[in-house]
């Protein structure tokens, strides 16, 4: 675990000193020591760029895969992910409405699509709980949430069919996901929505643990079943909703990472699974975020594709190689 | 209720259970739990065993009547109390998660331990004493999916054990076991029963429930009835419980029988007493009635490599060095 963290802060470092503009280490430091090393252009890119994008890497990675595996426990499904309620989504929806629908392009639309790409996956996500208030069998809820994507996916589809060629683009953009468009004040939003929702989250340690035999044993064992799924399932919504509306959706990290954190910590025991699957998400997406960059190039990936193309072969590899990875 | 409700354990006063109201699975039910008591719940597919211990221990709502736990109504518990009064090993044994012995046991110290499970000293000594009770401490690090059925259910049930409850309710422990695992697991029940602990289970099982239960619960025709399990047989119970599967009780033996109209009677003569034992059955299996004055006679005599059967039918004289051919012989003749 300490040497996850180890691992962590050299990547990240890595992360800031990467980019087209060269800015070396020592001079970072000279700066900080109030040396005027850096070039007023030089520190912009730093304050505004780099490292808002390191911290919109470090919170993605850490909230997706607790997510995922809130939803795995909860749902008993090894397979299920941060997105599997439908919250993704909404926040598609969202942005598709903004962006094929207004046809809002360019800068202006960054705040608005975030604001209807929240709201889309905010609409999922009360119908969701209004659902899970009179629904006493979870496994309904997770038909229901893959029903929601699906139904929202098809009326995309429609709006992108009938869409203009320019706006079609930026919708497509978005929905390959970027860490690099949040900045300012929208960080400040992303960062304080999801900071107290990791903490809630690790206070429910004992109750998912609990959970694990399934809800009956759950219930004999003194845990608030509906109200703690509840609150579980608000809070992955949030988490996963705000995210996704400021980032855009970021695939495959939220599924693959917490099967990763069980294999390398081989504990099944909540109070260490849930900062360990945080700590090893923000390992995979600052790495994603560096490969995502091209080091050597100016192009940046999209970072969607890259956080599959590194997940994939891990979870391939943990599933056909070890076992404990398979089942849950 | 005229007793002091400090005797029992559970009381079940006029309880209607099942989905729907209107559509109660069962009505008017009426059973006690003596403190210390080991109760085995009888009944044939699908008459709502599961649902009633579901309805007591308050994983299904009550439609009717009401359920009193250490003499206090059911919904007066929260649900954190309930789990201290009672523990609960389900009937599913799919689905679960691929833990260690002893991260399946722990979590039954969850209505124990703060809130985030933090575990003393004592929840240790607790979950080892456990896994010595279900005769398990060697395999304490062995993975839930590699365990054999016998060993999965002893180690769900230490897990209930841990949760150190004056109540145990289990659904069908001994469903998917064979004889020998199933004549365990009920000397285990018995054990704790001695200790103290007051456990409800229900079975198919009726034989080891007849050997160890101090109480059956039995549904028959939408009705269940309790008593020692003497008191039962004597009512003639038994013999209704399964009279339309075309099998009956056999009262001196406590088990059951295919019914038939014996197709002949044999004398059956010789020994030891083991041999004359199986040899008996093995009649009986065919259709054959033994008793003393039949009008076929087998002697059943050592031989070098065990026994031989003479079969003497109307002075004819047939030899037998298994019973497997015997019983074939007699199938085939008769």
């Amino acid at each position: 675990m300490i040497l996850l963290g180890l691992l962590i802060v050299f990547l990240a470092l890595l992360d800031i000193r990467l980019g087209s503009a060269r800015i070396t280490f020592s001079d970072m430091m000279h700066h900080l020591r109030g040396i005027e090393s850096l070039t007023e252009q030089q520190w912009l890119i730093l304050t505004k760029f780099r490292l808002p994008r390191l911290a919109t890497a470090l919170l993605a990675g850490a909230a997706l895969p607790l997510c995922g595996l809130q939803m795995q426990t909860l749902f008993r499904n090894p397979l299920a992910g941060p997105y599997v309620l439908g919250i993704s989504s909404g926040a598609s929806f969202g942005a598709a409405l903004v962006v094929l629908g207004a046809g809002a392009t360019g800068l202006v639309a960054t705040w608005s699509l975030a604001a209807a790409a929240w709201v889309g996956a905010g609409m999922v996500m009360l119908l969701l709980l209004f659902v899970s208030f009179r629904i006493k069998d979870v496994m309904t809820i997770l038909i229901l949430g893959i029903m929601f994507s699906s139904g929202l996916a098809a009326i995309i589809s429609i709006m992108q069919y009938f869409s203009q060629a320019s706006a079609l683009k930026s919708f497509i953009i978005w929905s390959m996901g970027s860490l690099g468009n949040v900045t300012g004040v929208q960080l400040q939003i992303m960062a304080w929505t999801i900071i107290p929702l990791l903490a809630i989250s690790l206070a429910f340690s004992k109750v998912l643990n609990g959970l694990m035999l399934g809800e009956e044993y759950a219930v004999t064992m003194g845990i608030r079943v509906k109200r703690s799924r509840i609150i579980i399932l608000a809070t992955t919504s949030i988490l996963a909703g705000t995210i996704t509306a400021f980032c855009g959706p970021i695939g495959f990290i939220g599924i693959a990472v917490p099967h990763v954190a069980r294999y390398l910590f081989a504990q099944s025991d909540h109070k260490l699974l849930l900062p360990a699957t945080m700590l090893v998400g923000m390992t995979v997406m600052v790495l994603s975020d560096i490969a995502s960059q091209l080091p050597g190039t100016e192009r940046v990936l999209p970072i969607n594709a890259v956080t599959s193309l590194i997940g994939i072969p891990v979870v391939i590899w943990l599933v056909i190689v070890n076992r404990k990875a398979q089942s849950m | 209720m005229g007793t002091s409700t400090t005797d029992h354990i559970v009381i079940l006063d006029q309880l209607g259970i099942g989905y729907a109201k209107g559509r109660e699975l069962l009505n008017k039910i009426d059973l006690r739990v003596g403190r210390g008591e080991m109760v085995a719940l009888i009944g044939r597919n699908g008459t709502g065993k599961s649902t009633l211990l579901k309805s007591m221990i308050g994983l299904i709502p009550l439609l009717k009547g009401n359920c009193y736990l250490d003499g206090v109504s059911l919904n007066h518990y929260t649900i954190q109390q309930r789990a201290k009064v009672i523990s609960y090993v389900s009937s599913q044994v799919s689905q679960l998660p691929s833990l260690s012995v002893r991260e399946l046991v722990s979590l039954g110290r969850m209505p124990h331990t703060g809130w985030m499970g933090r575990f003393s000293g004592e929840d240790n000594k607790l979950v080892k004493k456990a896994l010595t009770e279900v005769n398990m401490q060697h395999l304490i690090d062995r993975r839930l999916d590699q365990l054999s059925d016998g060993e999965r259910q002893r180690a769900l049930i230490a897990r209930a054990f841990v949760q150190d409850t004056p109540l145990m309710v289990l659904d069908e422990p001994t469903a998917f076991l064979d004889i020998p695992n199933k004549y365990e697991l009920i000397r285990l029940l018995s054990q704790f029963r001695n200790q103290g602990k007051s456990i409800v289970y229900s079975t198919h099982d009726l034989e080891t429930a007849l050997m160890c239960a101090d109480k059956l619960w039995v549904i028959h025709q939408e009705v269940v009835r309790e008593g020692a399990p003497e008191d039962l047989g004597v009512s003639g119970l038994f013999d209704a419980l399964f009279d339309a599967a075309g099998i009956a009780f056999d009262r001196e033996a406590r088990k059951f029988k295919y019914k038939s109209d014996p197709k002949g009677t044999v004398r059956l003569r010789g020994g030891p007493e083991i041999a004359l034992i199986w040899t008996r059955n093995a009649i009986e299996r065919v259709g054959f009635e033994v008793n003393g004055d039949g009008n076929m006679d087998v002697e059943v005599a050592p031989s070098e490599t065990g026994f031989r059967w003479i079969l003497t039918r109307n002075g004819l004289k047939e030899e037998f060095h298994t019973l497997y051919s015997l019983a074939r012989f007699l199938n085939r003749d008769e």
